[in-house]
């Protein structure tokens, strides 16, 4: 009975949902971009940037995209299946895919070959200058040897490598797991591994295809430095106006594969700002139809002190990829960037000393600076980022994280915080730190832009929080500034005691996320560029961060039973978090107006897919608070 | 004069050659990873970031171990050599007076185009030396080039490695002077029509309503940040006249997304104009030879506009070809403001994002603009106003 009740309700609130949704729905979208985020290169290959791709993944189309529940969807691939458990993968291409040029005029029909073209160039060290070489060389066999060959060639005769091609009998053919059939349609990649989350990686531009026949025709150079005038798209639109730093205008395309299948938007114009406020001025002349508040702004909507009849229209939007964690450095220098920061090295490494921090530390005033009407939306308990893998019962990665932690998200109350418990790590912290010689208050240098008086406002209320939940007789919170470039300034020469950073996944693994953080590996990112935990040797520090690399290793070698590998994950996770090793802080969910049903749009929590302009459902006038509600209700129930 | 011509010219070349190097030698003074942006440092391999250092012409692939080296891995007695934390990684620093010598060695390259014009790219570009040595050595500079196919010289600044990725820095430059020289001077001669008309007029009613009401704007528009005059203008013009609030070429009258950023441009130099006009004209109200020539009875429009303002434009002349000139570098304040796509806010872009090519193409046009506009202002100047000489012993400016 409560499941017919239920599926009623779901009903009847589809239904209702979709009387609004599909009242009057818009056909050209105006969005935008602040100006700092202007795409920089047409070549989709040839980006690792997020202002590029953007833009660029709906200009072309790859083997999978996916939906707006995040699910892997097919795209340019009708099927796919692996026969050996994960380390072959074979692609079956839909039938009547064309390349165009902007005016949608075709060019050439998309075969199979066109993946293998890509990827060749991609791996060639003098066509791609490295860009987005790691995924390919580290998953399929032979793609670092020939991008290492590639290499060694380049110096004595580049030209022969750029002759290089994918075609029958070539180098490449020969060297690299990927064999493409075009009478039949197919693409199997053969992988150094078997690797069970390969299929999300087709999702991204590495593996994107490109026509051998565009590249006889413009040559390497240019296809290199393509332009949107003169390249070849396969995608739902074509770039019909550019003018750098002002717009852009991206038209339905004309000739796509899979029109009958998709809704698109006629034109989709994106407009670049100076700023938010900006774009808030452009929203209430109706040149936009959706836009991020800041605070100021949403402060003033919301007590009614300006535009207050934008009130009931206010909407939190969904959390993006970005998983924002507090990375402690386990190696700092002091000021001068070279003389090490005893006092805060013997200090951190402390566990007692993180725990600390971890319960104490109620960042409410820091996630309102991003969301000022309902800040504990932004708390984040784990590492990886939310709806990057699920079991296959449904359940989100991260809720197995959380059950190991017994940790559960409440909307009302900062669940992490434990005061008690925090005075208890103190306590303990400052006399086992006292006998080491640790001086307090420890001082912790926190690092901002020198130009960003955002981020010294939200520094400040950082260094209340600090000041507040752990004492100043306990840590000094120092903010710094740096010129134009953290990583120069702050972190290489290790200045800093921690960063608050975020990271996306780009597949569909939590291996992505937690293999940043291993110890004594060279590939792991965070490890070696952030934490230097490999450089301090505390005996406890390294056996937690032992501990947990051993899980780590442990759970990715499970490739045949998903919910066995993200449950050992799950168990990885968990004991990086118990150890404090790193503090998790927060994600991005702020409010914003809108005319677009976010729960329509692509909801790609890695990758680069969340910017498709398909199958988004509109409306002509902004979705109100209790709409946008409903339609989450309705997305829920789907 | 002509010798005077030809000696500020070749002092100018000179000055400009300057500037050139010395911007060349402080861009590649900095540390190598001020090139990558935050996400590639993020992202990139130790490999990846010397390809791409190479490809900018800062590195070059170890001639010995041919890029294969690894970090922190023992390498060759080159690799080691490197003074950059690229020991070991299988790449050596170029010398800058290399890269220096490439920069003037590929100013003039020879290109490939096609029958429409445009280029091709499959063909390599090569500089000026290499193709007149192949000529010289009787050989075909292209090889055997497909009909219709034609190589022609072109002035070569490079390719900007950022904000424009791989477009020839000559092609952005030319693309957004454009845009910023149409609203440039359409706003100087607003501002130069208006503010001398009304500098006129201030200077004919002296310490009388007008000139009070005159002075006042001139002094609100140097007081209040132009920022804020920006936003008040921006919001009335969209709310009150409709006017459209950004720069727009795909509107169906874009001639009216215009509008409010010519206001913008033209309501400071407005305020200049105004005030330097009234100060000379007040300067010269007060000589002996208006006195004298009201005393002969000369109607009080005729002394204005024969005399007096002849006059008072001189010094306002100077500046003449300086400003016309300026209007290729836009504003960058408005241009950010409006989204208008000119030159404005290119060089501040370019350097934050360390776009060495872009960076030193700007400065070179800027550079040139500056010194050929104070030239010319002095040109300018000697034929309004005969008196003034540029060149003898006596009376020179």
């Amino acid at each position: 009975m409560k499941r017919i009740l239920s599926l009623v309700l779901a009903i009847a609130m589809l239904l209702g949902v979709a009387s609004f949704a599909s009242a009057d729905e818009l056909t050209n979208l105006n969005t935008y971009e602040t100006q700092a985020r202007e795409l920089e290169t047409w070549n989709i290959h040839y980006s690792q940037a997020a202002a590029d791709l953007n833009v660029l993944c709906n200009l072309f189309d790859g083997l999978l995209t996916n939906d707006n529940h995040g699910n892997l969807k097919l795209n340019a691939a009708k099927s796919y299946e692996t026969p050996d458990g994960g380390k072959t993968w074979i692609f079956t291409l839909n039938e009547g895919m064309t390349w165009f040029n902007k005016d949608g005029e075709v060019q050439a029909d998309v075969k199979a070959s066109d993946w293998a073209t890509g990827l060749e160039w991609v791996l060639n060290y003098a066509k791609n200058d490295s860009y987005n070489v790691s995924m390919p060389a580290e998953m399929i066999a032979g793609a670092n040897d020939y991008y290492e060959y590639t290499q060694a060639l380049a110096e004595s005769d580049p030209d022969a490598v750029k002759a290089l091609t994918a075609e029958e009998g070539s180098k490449f053919a020969e060297m690299v797991g990927i064999a493409t059939d075009d009478e039949a349609g197919t693409i199997t990649y053969t992988l150094v591994d078997a690797l069970p989350y390969f299929p999300s990686v087709a999702t991204y531009n590495c593996l994107y295809p490109l026509s051998a026949e565009m590249i006889e025709e413009m040559g390497v150079d240019g296809y290199r430095d393509v332009t949107w005038e003169d390249m070849w798209y396969n995608g739902a639109y074509t770039v019909t106006y550019f003018e750098n730093q002002n717009q852009k205008v991206l038209t339905k395309s004309p000739n796509y594969w899979n029109d009958a299948n998709c809704k698109r938007f006629d034109t989709v114009t994106i407009k670049m700002v100076e700023s938010a406020s900006t774009a808030y001025q452009l929203f209430k002349q109706g040149e936009l139809d959706h836009i991020s508040l800041d605070q100021a702004t949403l402060q003033g909507i919301y007590s009614g002190e300006t535009d207050g009849e934008y009130k009931a229209n206010l909407v939190e939007s969904r959390p993006t990829k970005y998983s924002y964690q507090m990375h402690l450095v386990y190696n700092k220098n002091l000021e001068d960037g070279e003389t090490p920061d005893a006092n805060w090295n013997l200090a951190v490494a402390n566990e007692n000393f993180r725990k600390s921090w971890y319960y104490g530390l109620d960042l409410t005033n820091y996630f309102a600076r991003t969301n000022a009407i309902n800040p504990l939306s932004c708390q984040n308990f784990v590492y990886t980022g939310n709806g990057v893998a699920f079991t296959s019962d449904g359940k989100d990665y991260t809720q197995l994280v959380r059950d190991e932690l017994g940790l559960q998200y409440d909307s009302e109350k900062y669940a992490r915080v434990n005061a008690d418990l925090a005075a208890e790590y103190k306590a303990k912290a400052i006399e086992e730190l006292t006998a080491k010689g640790v001086t307090f208050p420890v001082t912790v240098d926190y690092y901002i832009s020198g130009a960003s008086d955002v981020a010294a406002q939200t520094a400040e209320v950082l260094k209340n929080i600090f000041s507040e939940c752990l004492g100043d007789d306990y840590v000094t919170l120092k903010v710094n500034t740096y010129i134009s470039s953290l990583a120069n300034e702050v972190r290489k020469p290790r200045k800093a005691s921690f960063f608050i950073n975020g990271w996306g996944a780009d597949f569909a693994d939590p291996i992505n996320f937690l293999g940043q953080e291993t110890y004594n590996d060279p590939q792991a990112y965070y490890s070696n560029a952030y934490s230097n935990c490999n450089d301090n040797d505390d005996p406890d520090l390294v056996a937690a961060y032992q501990e947990f690399t051993d899980l780590v290793v442990a759970a990715k070698a499970i490739t045949n039973d998903m919910d066995a590998r993200y449950a050992a994950f799950a168990k990885a996770e968990a004991c990086f978090l118990n150890h404090a090793l790193v503090i998790p802080c927060s994600y991005e969910v702020s409010w914003e107006l809108t005319k677009v049903n976010n729960y329509s749009k692509v909801y790609s929590m890695y990758g680069m897919q969340g910017y498709r302009y398909v199958d988004w459902e509109t409306n002509s006038v902004p979705y109100t608070t209790e709409e946008m509600a409903a339609l989450a209700e309705a997305y829920a129930a789907e | 004069m002509i010798k005077y011509i030809l000696k500020r010219l070749l002092q100018s070349v000179i000055v400009v050659l300057l500037v050139v190097c010395i911007v060349f030698f402080l861009l590649r003074l900095m540390p190598s990873d001020y090139f990558f942006t935050e996400d590639e440092l993020m992202k990139f391999t130790e490999t990846q970031k010397y390809a791409k250092l190479e490809r900018l012409g800062i590195m070059d692939m170890c001639p010995d171990c041919h890029g294969s080296g690894l970090v922190g891995e023992a390498a060759c007695a080159k690799c080691v050599q490197n003074p950059q934390d690229a020991k070991g990684a299988g790449y050596v620093n170029r010398s800058i007076l290399s890269q220096l010598g490439d920069f003037f060695g590929d100013l003039i390259q020879f290109r490939v185009f096609n029958n429409k014009g445009k280029e091709v790219k499959s063909e390599d570009p090569i500089s000026l030396v290499s193709y007149l040595s192949a000529r010289l050595n009787g050989q075909e500079p292209f090889g055997e080039l497909k009909e219709g196919y034609f190589a022609r010289p072109v002035f070569n600044l490079g390719k900007s490695i950022r904000l424009e990725k791989n477009q020839y820095v000559t092609d952005v430059i030319q693309k957004k002077m454009t845009v910023s020289m149409e609203i440039g001077l359409i706003s100087l001669a607003i501002s130069l029509v208006v503010g001398v008309v009304l500098g006129v007029a201030q200077a004919r009613c002296k310490d009388r309503l007008l000139d009070h009401i005159g002075t006042g704007y001139t002094v609100l528009v140097n007081a209040v940040p132009h920022l804020v005059i920006y936003t008040i203008i921006m919001i009335a013009g969209a709310s009150i006249f409709g006017l459209p609030m950004r720069y727009d070429a795909t509107a169906p009258n874009p001639g009216l997304t215009k509008v409010l950023p010519i206001i913008c441009l033209s309501i400071g130099s407005i305020a200049g104009y105004m005030l330097w006009t009234r100060r000379y004209m007040v300067d010269e109200l007060n000589k002996d030879y208006i006195r004298l020539a009201k005393l002969k009875g000369l109607s009080d429009r005729k002394v204005m506009f024969r005399h007096v303002l002849k006059n008072a434009f001189v010094p306002l002349a100077q500046y003449l070809p300086y400003s016309i000139l300026l209007t290729v570098g836009g504003s960058l304040l408005v241009e950010t403001f409006f989204a208008v796509p000119g030159m404005g806010p290119e060089l501040t872009k370019a350097i934050s994002r360390y776009d060495l090519n872009l960076v030193q193409g700007i400065v070179l046009l800027y550079a040139t603009m500056g010194i050929l506009g104070v030239f010319l202002g002095d040109l300018l100047m000697t034929l309004i106003d005969p008196r003034i000489k540029l060149t003898g012993k006596e009376h020179v400016r």
